[in-house]
């Protein structure tokens, strides 16, 4: 009976998250990037301020976490046009050279360190797969643009 | 004389029982981590690689064309090079935790889950056909690549519903709201 309390705490908290900071975030990877940025590399821990202010901190790891993988999830499940587009969107929203941008996720491949700690291999595999095939697939869209284009400037680097 | 060999009769039915009570008692630690990995297999069957709509998207001719419509030649190889090997690693998982249920059905299951013969012999029958389709699908897709068999897939994938739905039964007793009729989760695993 202890626990029911604190579930509904962790729902309240989840909708909290929703309602204010990820209503601000229209597509699903910028929610992946900012949640997993809340996770705490070494001990995987979420943190959030606000929301371990208005409930308690682990109400709020326990919120980050479950809000962390639903987006995961509607990733995972996303065709993998839709996550060229929301790649391509991202891309844009760093105000970075697109061209840098993607030669950097390429090598670094970022999105490793973006799943959250409870999931499966497959699942986890598999987005890297479609990250990988949508980088491959924006970069060669990129190097086709015209170079004089002055609003998008051409890679300077593309080692 | 008769009654020493009553006594005999009774000491021997006595004897008797108190073997049949040993081999049936579940064996510890040995029996709990049987069920414990069953209830695993079964968990990463029904909420890791069987969900129809990841299956689905794994699967998705979708996918193809439209890497077919806007990549490079050079990108649809390596799509299809990566598709291949994730329909690979599906399929070889979904065989690996069968087969761990399997071992579970042969063993433990005995102890503790009470399956009338009728549902026994169909279930070893759907275990021997589905060890059977996930090795044929593997070769299909080894061959052919991830979208050389879709009516093996989902073939294989009503077989493994069918094992995981004796499977559960099986392994109710485990479940917090077995008795309660509490709703199961369905769908996606929790975090």
């Amino acid at each position: 009976m202890t626990s029911y309390p604190r579930r509904l705490d962790v729902l309240q908290a989840v909708q909290d998250l929703r309602d204010r900071t990820l209503a601000g975030m229209p597509r699903p990877l910028d929610r992946l990037i900012y949640l997993a940025s809340t996770r705490d590399y070494n001990t995987g821990l979420y943190y959030h301020d606000g929301l371990g202010s208005r409930f308690t901190s682990e109400v709020a790891c326990e919120a980050l976490a479950s809000c962390h993988f639903d987006v995961f999830r509607q990733l995972v499940l996303c065709p993998l046009e839709d996550l060229v587009a929301q790649l391509e969107a991202y891309v844009g929203s760093t105000h970075a050279n697109p061209g840098e941008v993607i030669a950097t996720w390429r090598k670094l491949e970022p999105y490793r360190v973006a799943v959250p700690l409870e999931t499966d291999p497959l699942s986890v595999e598999f987005l890297h797969s479609s990250f990988r095939i949508a980088l491959a697939i924006l970069e060669a869209r990129w190097k086709s643009l015209p170079s004089e284009s002055p609003a998008s400037p051409r890679p300077s680097r593309a080692q | 004389m008769s009654q020493l060999i009553l006594f005999l009769i009774v000491a021997a039915l006595l004897f008797a029982s108190l073997f049949l009570l040993v081999r049936r008692a579940p064996q510890g630690q040995g029996e709990g981590e049987a069920l414990a990995e069953a209830r695993q297999a079964l968990n990463t069957l029904q909420f890791g690689l069987l969900p129809p709509e990841l299956v689905g998207r794994i699967f998705a001719k979708a996918d193809l064309d439209y890497v077919t419509s806007v990549g490079s030649k050079q990108i649809r190889r390596a799509y299809c090079r990566d598709r291949k090997r994730i329909a690979l690693l599906w399929i070889g998982e979904v065989r690996r935790k069968v087969v761990s249920l399997r071992q579970f059905h042969l063993g433990a299951a005995r102890s503790f889950a009470h399956i009338n013969l009728r549902t026994e012999m169909r279930l070893a029958r759907d275990f021997a056909a589905l060890l059977l389709v996930c090795r044929f699908v593997q070769v299909l897709i080894y061959v052919g690549g991830p979208y050389a068999a879709p009516q093996m897939i989902g073939f294989t994938m009503r077989i493994a519903g069918r094992v995981c739905e004796i499977s559960e039964k099986s392994l109710a007793f485990l479940s917090p709201a077995y008795g309660t009729g509490a709703p199961r989760r369905s769908g996606t695993a929790a975090p």
